[in-house]
């Protein structure tokens, strides 16, 4: 008893700090989203539901339209780069899975602003990949790839990659591979084996993998801004668009309201598709 | 694994927190004013603590300024850093107008704060004499008609500037931006008001419009830019420019300079159907804890020799008419600097127009962006 409650004394300031830093914020803003604006500056006392009912306008729709498609966009092809990576990591020598491991993890000691801007320099133009396609005799004029939709793909598939492959790598190094060969045993081919075996078991990997990737992709805006131009509107920069030029915090409160309502269906979904509790049930 | 996982996702989280700050952040700089004030606050009665703190966009004062001003007073200078002018007032009211001295403020929202009231301080021009300096053209504007609150600091109109090398027209005016023969070869400011005003003013119309009816036609009219536009951003416009991504921009002054001053084959517009126009002004918090630094500080910016040197760094126009004998010979020789002054008697301020229009303003870019 006493050591437990030692243990209790311990957790408190964690449970401090999730109150003021995350619980009160969250409470303002869902109560911020009720407010009528100001015509000048900050709020007015009036409840209202109409920032929820200006979200129906079309236009805004579409931006929640084309936030899920470009994240759907991204989790598919992370997920097809991502899984043979995984797979085939978790298959090399213990020795150079913790170098590939490294690497896969390096680029986020460096700021991933700074990363994206370090894209940028790539796709230009005159930048470091026209450059070497020109020289090989690839392509005679240089490609329009920064600023459009495909280097938003590229931004958004680089920056969240590893988010898919270690879940995968997780689920397969964990995979019993006398199944599989008892898959062979029984007549199965290679490519039988894996489908029937190998991908039905490590799925709670790929699904993880599949969540950590879509929700984050959801509400990063600064990738499409800096890469596509700003020439596409998400979420996210509608959100920061409402607090920052259009001075409209209430609309920009339920927008957030109404981006966490669709993260936390995403990951119910998932719990419901896996029966996992967390998605730390499968690392 | 748990621990990579959650690990890489707090460096994504972290990451994150910092995207908005593209103006980059400068943390030697960064401190909390009112923690150091505590410290070194004398009793009262006396005079004031040898402090000031100053509240600004980053780098918006050159070391060394500082350093000169640091010397002479022996008052040591604390900044802290904004994004945006709306970041800016949320953090002054949280202080109730009392942790900062000198605030930098654009126009439109000195308005905004003068219509809010108990933000700003009246400066005692008694204590800050060199406010003679000042070019009348700059003074006596909408949001400060009696010259009360504000000094004159960064002023800026955006200008058009092309590469005659790689742009296939002419431009004379906002409206050879809509030229086909531009496809996919335009950088613009990533900014509803000033985007929506220059197409309202190929209209014949003012950036500051508020009949909606017009609106509506100019977002129809300002659809058909989108095909022209290679990319909309905030920083560092120039880049785009030089690098050869774009042949043609509409940015701010300091971009025009900085472009013209990389490449002085590009050709400067002062756009034919009338300029807008912005000035970022200094003002004094209603309750700053050292007022009289504060005046110090103003007097010290307006000297003759000093505001020269601030203008030719930071890279705006210099609303100081006792400074231009003191302005290097590549400023004035810049073009992003010589815009004709009879244009900017006739400038256009982008005022604020309320929240109301403001969202309407903010849909029609929504629209534009997704087109």
């Amino acid at each position: 008893m006493k050591r437990r409650s030692k243990a209790f004394w311990l957790v408190v300031p964690l449970y401090v700090v999730t109150i003021v830093l995350v619980f009160l914020p969250l409470l303002y803003i869902v109560a911020l989203s009720f407010l009528k604006k100001d015509v000048l500056w900050g709020v007015t006392n009036e409840w209202t539901l109409g920032n929820y009912r200006q979200m129906l306008d079309p236009v805004y729709l579409k931006t929640f339209g084309d936030s899920l498609k470009l994240a759907f966009a991204t989790t598919v092809i992370t997920t097809l780069l991502g899984y043979p990576f995984g797979y085939f990591m978790a298959k090399l020598p213990p020795r150079w899975r913790s170098t590939c491991m490294l690497l896969v993890v390096v680029p986020f000691w460096t700021n991933a602003l700074v990363r994206i801007y370090g894209w940028m320099i790539i796709l230009r133009a005159k930048g470091v990949l026209n450059a070497a396609l020109m020289a090989m005799g690839i392509i005679s004029q240089p490609l329009k790839i920064l600023y459009t939709y495909s280097a938003v793909l590229i931004g958004m598939v680089y920056s969240l990659l590893p988010f898919m492959i270690l879940p995968v790598y997780n689920s397969v190094e964990k995979l019993d591979w006398s199944l599989v060969e008892a898959s062979r045993d029984l007549g199965a081919n290679a490519v039988e084996a894996f489908f029937t075996v190998t991908l039905k078991l490590t799925l709670p990997g790929v699904l993880s993998g599949f969540v950590l990737v879509f929700v984050p992709s959801i509400g990063l805006f600064f990738i499409a801004d800096l890469l596509g131009g700003g020439k596409i509107m998400l979420v996210g920069n509608l959100i920061k668009n409402q607090l920052l030029q259009a001075r409209d915090w209430p609309f920009g409160a339920a927008l957030s309201v109404m981006m966490m309502l669709l993260t936390l269906l995403i990951i119910l979904l998932y719990r419901k598709v896996t029966g996992a509790k967390d998605l730390e049930g499968f690392f | 694994m748990k621990k990579v996982l959650s690990l890489l996702l707090a460096a994504l989280s972290v990451s994150l927190a910092f995207t908005g700050c593209q103006k980059g952040e400068n943390a030697s700089s960064q401190s909390t004013p009112a923690s150091q004030a505590n410290s070194q606050e004398p009793a009262k009665g006396t005079s004031e603590a040898k402090e000031l703190n100053i509240f600004t966009w980053d780098g918006y004062f050159p070391q060394d300024v500082q350093d000169a001003f640091t010397a002479e007073t022996g008052i040591k200078l604390n900044f802290s850093n904004f994004e945006t002018n709306e970041e800016m007032l949320t953090k002054l009211q949280a202080s109730n107008a009392g942790d900062y001295d000198i605030v930098v403020v654009s126009d439109y929202m000195v308005a905004i704060m003068n219509e809010l009231g108990g933000l700003l301080k009246e400066i005692d021009k008694s204590k800050v004499p060199n406010y003679e300096n000042l070019d009348p053209a700059y003074l006596g504007k909408f949001y400060d008609p009696e010259n009360l609150y504000t000094v004159p600091y960064g002023p800026g109109a955006p200008l058009i500037v092309y590469d005659p090398a790689t742009c296939p027209v002419e431009i004379k005016g906002y409206a050879d931006l809509w030229n086909p023969a531009l496809q996919d070869s335009l950088v613009l400011m990533d900014s509803s008001r000033v985007i929506i005003g220059i197409t309202l003013k190929t209209m014949g119309r003012s950036f500051n419009e508020t009949d909606t009816a017009v609106l509506s036609e100019a977002k129809e009219k300002l659809m058909g830019l989108k095909p022209n536009v290679r990319t909309l951003s905030v920083n560092n416009l120039q880049d785009v420019i030089l690098s050869g991504e774009a042949s043609a921009g509409f940015m701010f002054t300091s971009q025009v300079a900085m472009a013209l001053d990389a490449n002085p084959e590009l050709q400067v517009v002062y756009p034919e159907e009338g300029l807008g126009f912005g000035i970022d002004c200094l003002t004094v918090a209603a309750n700053a804890p050292h007022p009289e630094n504060a005046f110090a500080f103003l007097n010290f910016l307006l000297e003759p020799q000093t505001a020269a040197s601030v203008s030719s760094q930071i890279y705006y126009l210099c609303p100081n008419t006792a400074a231009q004998e003191f302005l290097p010979e590549a400023y004035k020789q810049n073009g992003a600097f010589a815009t004709p002054s009879a244009m900017l008697a006739e400038a256009e301020f982008v005022e604020d127009v309320g929240t109301e229009l403001a969202a309407e303003y903010e849909k029609i870019w929504t629209e534009f962006k997704q087109q």
